[in-house]
């Protein structure tokens, strides 16, 4: 990474090389708070479960504090175990499933509600509510409206001459019903965020390509997405680790079930632990989320780094 | 235009059913709308659910607005300086504090909440406001960071250059210059810490005892045992609760479209 | 604020010493010597506004008898395990924990528990299995106040417009659920979730036909599996049984789209409210006519951790005086339980005739860790999978048992 942005360039020469020194130390106290933060909570327990996932952890260890190292054993454990593939595909297909929809809904939502009409920026907000309900309620109400006998969406899909769908109580669309609900609760996310991107483009860009006769796909196209690249990065990146992450959500609506059909990494990781009482297992499974989120971490760095150079160019 | 606002209003009516719905169950007895023909409106509803919440969970509605407003002080203090740092000051190992930030997110809820409550319980932060601030700032924290780094990035890095030339130490720089330009990415990274605290059960139950305290994530327990569940009670809960957040959102969103004229005048 | 903010830090940092020094946990001794402390704290899941009330009752009346204050705290039911282990962990355990009897054999392992025995607590007529289910390495670490069990709870009206007599058998439960089933109304309904609470609701049926945990695929496992998997494929239960807890299960009942329902005697108070809903309760129904059912104990038990010497003490003296017999009834009473002691129980049942065929059930029921112990979390969830992937037909009863037996023998 080249440290001379051409701004720098530019700035009237004072001394040599004093204000980049000058600038570093400002830089490290700017970010001292949020080092000390970083280090003091999350060190500790990332540092708990690297280890924990080593020792054969049991019920006792928490008392004692003893827990024999057992090496990659847990790992092996894990790989081994007939649930891993399930659970893997499971959390391929739910993070999938709901990146794509939650961003490409967001998105056009995004779109639609910056142009300014009546009304847009209040309908706008009412979109956040549903992050305002716990997920015991809002999970609750889904299952509800799941509810294959006398839910409100079987009732309306009898209504227009369609079948009902067994949505929680078969294997197949179990995993469809807790995306579905999870593309909901994300949607909001992604509409915010994205509209706050939007705001962030001069509006003189459109009006100058508009002269030019640019419709308005070739101004999404030419304007709004690449100068939306940085945001879209984040956005989605976040994205990406809150779904790998979703717990409440598939434990209130499923439970993981039936017949382990919605199990994800993260609900089995906490099964192993506080059903199985393999702390060791559940830890393991913990670290191989935050593999993931590695990979997908340093392909975000690289694309981030892309859009960088490009800024700078 | 009126066409806009239309098909407006329709998206946000679909996809706020589910909201209507909750409204609709806390008005009727529980389990009513599990029956053969639900009702879509409470035609013979009650208000006992609501009755029951209004007298039990005032407290934990004024806990909940506390922690969650102090969660976004505490995450806008520490982050703000710091995606400053890292979008306009370049510094050696920015990539990888961005980096180590994604990854600390991955740590499962119920490993935090471990680890957290044997150190709090250590320094007394049980029950304490401050401790579960701190907490559900570790959801916060790495999200504000990436958000707002995100955003200033493209501040023109000559607006900050031409402040420096004036004369202005960095301080300077960031508060009269890189503040006031972010407000809408402030707000919006502030409005995000505040459902994150507000929505928070694990670390709330983990790090209160209910001995002073209480966020209504947990207050809703009172209607969810371990034999029953008193649906009437928890949907009136929830919409009470939501009433007074979504004020304060709506009042937040104003502030941003005021921010962003204000913001215009520069451009 | 700042006073007890100050105590606390004191203390904290006293804490912090002896978390970091390496000494040895403190010794599950009970001094019988040591003078009992005046305030106690206490740990349970009853949280919902009626069973909280009744449990503070509860507790009210002890800490009048005793003396003693009790400091009361309480969790959500899912949050009380992961609670434990963090008391364990970082030696901050209540001084009087009631939590399901199942778990109490994981929490006795951890060695953060002290047997009764040194509190005089004695554990004669009570009920066998209550005790079996706090006793971990021939020691008693628990005993409950109330117990209860799974019973079959039928709509009368609905019974008696199809001309259905109570079922006694699997035959008789088959074709009667089969003949309620209609518009739109299910026979029968049970919970078959994911977790511990649908290895629960099945026992009932594997147990009363022979099987054991230890030996998941059996010939009588599957065939208790089947029957159950012939309810829901005939249509008499619905096929959202998988989907709903017990909770749910009461909520069907209550508007009338089922006819029966497996459930416990905790829901009684809510079916009085409705009145226009007439209910009877028989015991689960046995596979052959003349047999016992047998149904998995419920209910908390009271344990006391290792503290110190005055907290334990004191904490078995309340518990002492929850566990003596009107506080024992007052409990039973107040949250639909039957009591533990077997003479109260027979008293209580003469008392309630709602809850006889409960009272009935329980001294037969059995303690679901007696035999397993510490390993019967895994088998209970290898077991709650196979009913599952029976129940959706994605694997057939035999197999299904058979991999369930593979997973929980590992």
């Amino acid at each position: 990474m080249t440290l001379v942005a051409p701004a720098t360039v530019t700035a009237p020469p004072r001394s040599g090389r004093k204000p980049r020194r000058d600038n570093r130390f400002a830089a490290w106290l700017f970010l001292l708070p949020a080092l000390a933060y970083v280090g003091v909570f999350f060190g500790y327990p990332l540092a708990a479960n690297l280890v924990m996932s080593t020792q054969d952890y049991t019920v006792k260890s928490f008392y004692t504090g003893e827990a024999p190292f057992v090496g990659f054993d847990n790992y092996a454990a894990v790989f081994d175990n007939p649930l891993f593939s399930t659970a893997v595909l499971n959390t391929a297909l739910f993070t999938a499933g709901s990146l794509v929809f939650q961003f490409g809904i967001g998105l056009a939502l995004a779109v639609f509600f910056s142009g300014r009409f009546l009304g847009s920026a209040l309908l706008r907000s009412l979109l956040l509510l549903p992050w305002l309900l716990p997920l015991v309620v809002s999970g609750a109400v889904w299952r509800w409206m799941f509810d294959q006998d006398h839910g409100v969406l079987n009732a309306a899909l009898r209504f227009v001459g369609l079948d009902a769908v067994p949505w929680l109580s078969s294997t197949g669309w179990a995993l469809p019903a807790v995306i579905l609900t999870n593309i909901w609760i994300g949607i909001p996310f992604n509409l915010v965020i994205l509209h706050g991107g939007l705001r962030a483009i001069p509006a003189s860009l459109y009006e100058a390509a508009s002269l030019d006769g640019a419709g308005a796909w070739q101004r999404f196209r030419h304007i709004t997405w690449p100068l939306l690249r940085p945001v879209t990065g984040i956005v989605l990146m976040l994205g990406l680790v809150y779904t790998i992450k979703v717990f409440d959500v598939i434990m209130v609506v499923t439970g993981g079930g039936p017949a382990n059909a919605t199990q994800t990494l993260t609900t089995w990781s906490y099964r192993l632990s506080f059903q199985d009482f393999a702390f060791g297992q559940g830890a393991a499974v913990g670290n191989v989320l935050i593999l993931v989120a590695t990979v997908f971490g340093l392909l975000y760095l690289r694309s981030a780094r892309a859009t960088l150079a490009e800024a700078a160019a | 235009m009126k066409a806009r606002t239309v098909f407006g209003v329709l998206i946000v009516a679909v996809l706020l059913f589910p909201l209507y719905w909750m409204l609709n169950a806390s008005l009727q007895p529980s389990g009513a709308l599990l029956r053969p023909d639900p009702a879509f409106f409470p035609v013979d509803g009650t208000l006992d659910g609501y009755r029951k919440a209004l007298s039990s969970q005032g407290p934990h509605l004024f806990s909940s607005v506390v922690v969650a407003l102090g969660t976004v002080f505490v995450s806008l203090a520490i982050a703000a300086p710091a995606s400053y740092a890292l979008a306009q000051l370049r510094v050696r190992g920015g990539p990888v504090l961005v980096f180590v930030l994604l990854i600390v997110q991955m740590i499962p809820g119920i490993v935090m909440a471990n680890a957290l409550y044997t150190v709090f319980s250590n320094l007394g932060l049980i029950d304490n406001y401050l401790g579960l601030v701190l907490a559900d700032s570790t959801a916060t924290i790495p999200f504000a960071i990436l958000l707002l780094r995100a955003f200033m990035i493209s501040v023109p890095k000559e607006l900050t250059e031409a402040s420096r030339v004036d004369g202005a130490g960095y301080w300077r720089t960031f508060r009269s210059i890189i503040l006031p330009v972010s407000r809408n990415a402030l707000v919006t990274a502030g409005l995000f810490s505040f459902l994150f605290a507000w929505a928070d059960f694990l670390f709330a139950v983990t790090l209160t005892t209910g001995q002073s305290f209480e966020p209504i994530t947990v207050g809703i327990y009172r209607f969810v045992g371990n034999q029953s569940a008193d649906w009437n009670g928890i949907m009136a809960t929830a919409v009470l609760a939501a009433v007074p957040a979504a004020v304060l959102l709506v009042v937040a969103q104003r502030y941003v479209v005021a921010g962003l004229t204000s913001g215009a005048v520069k451009d | 604020m700042s006073l007890p903010r100050r105590a606390l830090i004191l203390a904290a940092s006293a804490a912090l010493l002896t978390a970091c020094s390496p000494s040895p946990a403190p010794q599950a001794s009970t001094d019988a010597g040591a003078p009992a402390a005046t305030s106690i704290t206490e740990l349970d899941y009853y949280a919902d506004e009626q069973g909280s009330a009744a449990w503070q009752k509860i507790l009210d009346t002890c800490a009048t008898q005793t003396g003693i204050k009790v400091q009361r705290q309480t969790v959500p039911t899912a949050q009380m395990l992961p609670k434990v282990l963090q008391g364990a962990s970082s030696k901050t355990l209540p001084d009087l924990l009631f939590t399901d009897n199942p778990t109490l054999q994981q929490v006795a392992a951890t060695g953060a528990l002290t047997p009764l025995d040194g509190y005089g607590i004695a554990t004669d007529g009570y009920y066998p299995s209550i005790v079996k289910a706090g006793t971990y390495q021939d020691k008693v670490y628990g005993v409950a106040p109330g117990v209860n069990g799974l019973a079959l709870i039928y709509n009368k009206d609905l019974l008696t417009a199809a001309g259905v007599a109570p079922p006694k058998t699997w035959d008789e439960l088959k074709a009667a659920a089969a003949k309620l089933t209609k518009d739109g109304k299910y026979g029968l309904a049970f919970s078959a979730i994911p977790s511990e609470e649908g290895t629960w609701q099945f026992l009932p049926f594997f147990w009363s036909n022979g099987a054991e945990l230890s030996q998941l695929d059996s010939a009588q496992s599957v065939k208790a599996l089947q029957f159950v998997t012939d309810l829901v494929n005939s249509g008499s239960a619905s096929k959202s049984v998988v989907t709903w807890n017990q909770n749910d299960v009461a909520d069907q009942f209550v508007g009338g789209t089922a006819a029966m329902m497996v459930n416990g005697s905790w829901n009684l108070a809510r079916l009085d409210e409705q009145k226009s809903l007439h209910y009877g309760v028989v015991p689960i129904p046995v596979p052959q006519a003349g047999g016992k059912p047998v149904v998995a104990l419920g209910g908390e038990v009271g344990t006391v951790p290792v503290t110190s010497g005055p907290t334990q003490q004191a904490a078995g003296k309340v518990l002492s005086c929850i566990l003596s017999e009107p506080t024992m009834l007052e409990w039973s009473k107040a949250h639909a339980y039957i009591p533990s002691k077997t003479a109260a129980a027979t008293k209580f049942g003469a008392e309630q005739p709602a809850m006889q065929a409960f009272v009935d059930e329980v001294g037969s029921a059995r303690s679901r860790t007696a035999e397993l112990g510490e390993k019967y979390p895994k088998v209970s969830q290898a077991l709650a999978d196979a009913i599952q992937a029976a129940l959706t037909g994605k694997q057939p009863a035999d197999q299904a048992l058979k991999a369930a037996q593979q997973a929980s023998g590992s």
